[in-house]
């Protein structure tokens, strides 16, 4: 009969337990946080480019196509790791790629995209890391998608992988 | 002679623990980012300290060195200077970093069981030692 008081409990806490369990189990990362921007319009912006003279005004930009948004620095290892990744979404897939170069010097992104190549249509300058907060970026390199809507599709915090790269490639299939 | 060491060593030991835990607390406020009115600063402080810095995760960015941490405790001060309301301040970064970026969540349907849970787990430890001494009795 003793026994039969402790059965509730008993269940209870192998359920909580399991949850755990398979919270560790499955693939996932604890550290990286979803985006709250996401299925939500682009933040709206204004901000200074890095080799067009006329101010990028981000409710003119952000419709009519796919278009792929990374914030990237020279300072950032990640970035350069990254890089070839966002080559080829220029040469292969004919993305249209924004950079946004954060809190970094407008010399060394100059040289920086001189040296390996320059994917993007256009690079814009975020020296405060204004713009950053306003898409929620926490940690560079970070890499959104935004749909012909202008909604926010995918969020990638991190560099870009082989295996990110074929799941970025599906997501801008699925909304050709 | 030993008990004296001892009794100094004691003394010292609880003098430290003492002192840690109301010390406990660093700040990383930089004397650049405290504004002159002392009664923004206090809002901006408090503030600073239910903000989670979104690089440590375990720190608000009231004790938090990261870059981003100082970036969001100069837009906090900036806001307030502006004349933004604390609420209007915390719906800007949730907006932005959504709940996680509060320490403390707050409570809506999605983390309604998150709340609920030390009181289920209080009913069915309550539940269990009742019933045990019934019995026993």
């Amino acid at each position: 009969m003793k026994n039969n008081i402790l059965i509730l409990p008993s269940i209870i806490f192998f359920l909580i337990l399991s949850i755990f369990l398979y919270l560790l189990i499955i693939d996932r990362n604890p550290s990286e946080i979803p985006s709250n921007l996401l299925n939500k319009n682009t933040p709206i912006f204004e901000a200074k480019s890095l080799f067009k003279n006329e101010k990028f005004i981000s409710a003119n930009e952000f419709k009519d196509e796919i278009i792929l948004v990374n914030f990237f620095a020279t300072w950032c290892k990640p970035c350069r790791d990254e890089h070839v990744y966002i080559q080829r979404f220029a040469d292969e897939k004919d993305l249209k790629i924004i950079g946004i170069n954060y809190k970094d010097n407008n010399k060394k992104a100059i040289k920086w995209l001189e040296d390996l190549g320059n994917p993007y249509e256009n690079v814009l300058i975020d020296k405060k890391g204004k713009i950053a907060i306003d898409w929620g970026v926490y940690g560079i390199p970070e890499t959104f998608i935004i749909n012909s809507n202008g909604i926010i599709m995918y969020r990638n915090v991190g560099p870009i992988t082989n295996k990110i790269y074929k799941k970025i490639n599906l997501i801008i299939n699925k909304n050709e | 002679m030993n008990s004296l060491i001892l009794r100094k060593i004691t003394l010292i030991t609880i003098t430290f623990c003492i002192t840690q835990f109301f010390l406990n607390t660093s700040y990383s406020v930089e004397p650049d980012e405290i504004l002159n009115n002392p009664k923004y600063e206090l809002r901006a402080r408090n503030i600073s300290k239910n903000i989670r810095c979104m690089v440590c995760q375990n720190q608000s960015i009231d004790e938090s060195n990261a870059p981003l941490a100082k970036d969001l405790r100069i837009l906090i001060r900036e806001k307030i200077k502006e004349g933004n309301k604390d609420e209007e301040i915390y719906a800007f970064l949730t907006d932005r970093y959504g709940d996680f970026i509060l320490l403390k969540p707050p409570l809506n349907s999605k983390t309604l069981f998150l709340w609920l849970l030390p009181i289920i787990f209080l009913i069915l430890g309550a539940y269990t030692i009742f019933y045990h001494n019934k019995k026993s009795r």
